[in-house]
């Protein structure tokens, strides 16, 4: 009893100690990743926003902080609320629509647990456009929906589902689920079904017990599955394109005209996405000390 | 272990290094960098079977694209396929390379009206490749009314029914053609008199596409709209019913270009791709891949009677056309009035 809970000292004391020459060796690939990938496209990022534009695109090397003053203007700050908002409703419903399915998976026999996991994997195996195009042929108004509906006198007249703002939040919903359901799962399968027994036993009602002791308990996993809902759901402008029409811009389509379209005003791009850069530091920012409150204040 | 990591690092570098790098050496080589769907992989496999040149063919979906990979320097391209404002720009910036004509016979096969042209008027520094225009598409079992031009497509009754380009540039310019003001005066005034009646149009618009606006129009989802040539014209051979008009007030006509940009490696390879394009025999198989509007004077001759009645590869009658100039620093307000009345019209 008493050596295990020295290796056990021992070992929570091996975690606190700064990484030696093997352990640098071995980190050593993904500070390399992190490094090329992360760290230098977003200093490149923001050394451009400072810039001014090149006539063919690029930059010219003239300090400037126009790009801000023009992200400042109205129009792009109701994109960027109206992203926000999409984004925000997209989280929600899949929070709403994964809890309990990733709950169900945690808490089902090992072997129906693998099965329900690989299937909410399974869309991954075709690509994102190509089940994105699939909703189109499924929304439009002879699609697939429509003539079900018809056909079982539902309706008379083919509804208008595809070009529509329900469009692009169910292309949204449709693409992020599994990304809310996995976290969750993860948090759920380590649950002590214990805890959930004792706070039966002590006269938690059900609703009580959910709220109480195993919405506590997975909250890592709800953090996670919302951070990675949200971050991509503001970006991704190609739901937006295929199932909205394009009909009103995301931020992330007025950041891709920067670069890809007539404008060819990548200074402007930069500081859109650098402004975008710092709003998800925020977020971050926030929701992580909120976590680290509510586990001191326990 | 090692040999485990080994085949990864090959596997990585092998990704890693741009296609063509793998060529034996000493073979000649030949980078070609253009629009997606637009060279028939025939037209390159040949090629290399006559020249023993090795075509690498990379592909773009827009002209800013090519921009930003030709400028980054990573891979030095021999041939590039600019649209004539591009080409403008281009020039005037001094980054294409003189084409010498000598190499270059074939070149006799363009047609006149596709020579003179503001972006290069003597064909120094590009070669037309092929040609399109943007007009009006009508799927005529929904639309009975003649529509024939561009405030004959925005009108309230067809709201919701209404496909158009997402191309700030083509928005602006249908417009300017509108109002009758002349359609490359892109200024910072015109930009103003024609925003009241962009803003009319937007609302009515049911789906912005520039990559397949033929799609919508094909689902039945809207029942007319401004699209390439090159959509309409296949929308026309898998139905009849859809209808090519160019508007009346005037329509753009774009032209791509073959170019060689400043410093390319092996100019000789690329003078001898852009004959050999040129050659009727080979250019009117793009045209039955692709069925833009042929340059080539010789070609077109090559084409059935059927291909040559397209409306929508050869508009019939005397339309009134006009080619993009460059706008320089003006695209800046362009891309910002679309912005700003789509944020409008879509809250």
């Amino acid at each position: 009893m008493r050596q295990e809970s020295t290796a056990f000292a021992h070992a929570a004391a091996g975690q606190q100690r700064p990484p030696g020459g093997t352990g640098w060796l071995l980190l050593a690939p993904l500070l390399c990743w992190v490094v090329a990938f992360v760290v230098a496209p977003a200093a490149i990022m923001l050394v451009y926003s400072f810039l001014r534009r090149g006539t063919l695109g690029g930059v010219v090397w003239e300090f400037t902080l126009d790009n801000y003053a023009a992200v400042a203007d109205p129009t792009y700050f109701a994109i960027i609320v109206r992203s926000i908002v999409f984004a925000a409703i997209t989280t929600l419903l899949c929070l709403g629509m994964g809890y309990p399915v990733a709950y169900l998976i945690g808490r089902a026999s090992e072997e129906r647990r693998n099965l329900l996991l690989m299937l909410v994997m399974v869309p991954f195996w075709t690509s994102f456009l190509i089940r994105t195009y699939a909703w189109v042929t499924i929304l439009k108004s002879q699609g697939l929906l429509n003539s079900i509906l018809l056909g079982l006198g539902a309706i008379g007249e083919p509804l208008e589902l595809l070009y529509t703002r329900g469009a692009v939040i169910l292309g949204l919903v449709y693409t992020f689920l599994p990304f809310m359901i996995l976290p969750i799962y993860s948090s759920v399968e380590k649950l002590d079904g214990a805890l959930i027994e004792a706070a039966l036993d002590l006269g938690a009602g059900p609703l009580r017990a959910f709220a109480r002791v195993i919405v506590p308990l997975t909250q890592p996993g709800i953090a996670a599955g919302v951070l990675l809902v949200f971050v991509p759901a503001l970006g991704l402008y190609a739901v937006n394109d295929i199932l909205g029409g394009g009909r009103v811009d995301m931020i992330g389509n007025v950041i891709e005209n920067q670069f890809k379209g007539n404008a060819r005003n990548w200074p402007f791009g930069a500081a859109l996405g650098t402004a975008m850069l710092v709003a998800f530091g925020l977020t971050y920012w926030v929701v992580s000390r909120r976590q680290r409150a509510v586990e001191f204040g326990r | 272990m090692t040999r485990t990591i080994r085949f990864i690092l090959v596997a990585v570098v092998a990704l890693l290094l741009p296609p063509g790098v793998g060529v034996a050496p000493g073979a000649e080589s030949l980078n070609l960098f253009g629009w997606s769907e637009y060279i028939p992989q025939s037209v390159i496999d040949e090629f290399t079977e006559e020249t023993d040149i090795e075509v690498n063919y990379e592909m773009y979906a827009s002209n800013e694209e090519m921009l930003a990979k030709l400028f980054s320097g990573a891979t030095k391209y021999d041939l590039i396929q600019p649209s004539e404002y591009v080409i403008e720009a281009l020039v005037k910036e001094g980054k294409l390379e003189k084409l010498d004509k000598a190499q270059i016979p074939n070149l006799k096969n363009i047609a006149p009206e596709f020579r003179g042209l503001p972006h290069d008027p003597n064909l120094d520094y590009s070669v037309p490749y092929m040609s399109g225009t943007v007009g009006i598409v009508v799927n005529t079992d929904k639309v009975k009314e003649p529509v024939t031009g561009y405030r004959d497509v925005f009108q309230e009754k067809y709201k919701n029914r209404i496909v158009i380009l997402d191309d700030p540039l083509e928005i602006v310019t249908w417009a300017l053609h509108t109002e009758g003001l002349p359609p490359n005066a892109v200024t910072k005034e015109n930009i103003e008199k024609v925003k009241p009646l962009i803003a009319s149009w937007l609302p009515l618009v049911k789906v912005y596409d520039s990559d397949s606006p033929k799609t919508a129009l094909l689902n039945g989802d809207v029942d007319l709209g401004i699209v390439w040539s090159g959509e309409a014209a296949i929308l026309y051979n898998e139905d009849k019913k859809f209808t090519y008009t160019l508007p009346k007030e005037g329509a753009h006509r774009f032209i791509d270009n073959l170019a060689i940009p400043k410093g390319a490696p092996n100019k000789a390879g690329a003078h001898k791709f852009i004959d050999y394009v040129l050659r009727p025999e080979v250019s009117v198989k793009i045209s039955k891949e692709f069925p833009y509007t042929n340059p080539n004077a010789e070609a077109r001759k090559l084409l059935t009677p059927e291909e040559r009645a397209n409306p929508a590869s050869y508009p019939p009658g005397d339309p009134k056309l006009d080619t993009f100039r460059d706008i320089g620093e003006n695209a800046v307000l362009v891309d910002k009035v679309i912005t700003d009345l789509k944020a409008q019209s879509g809250s």
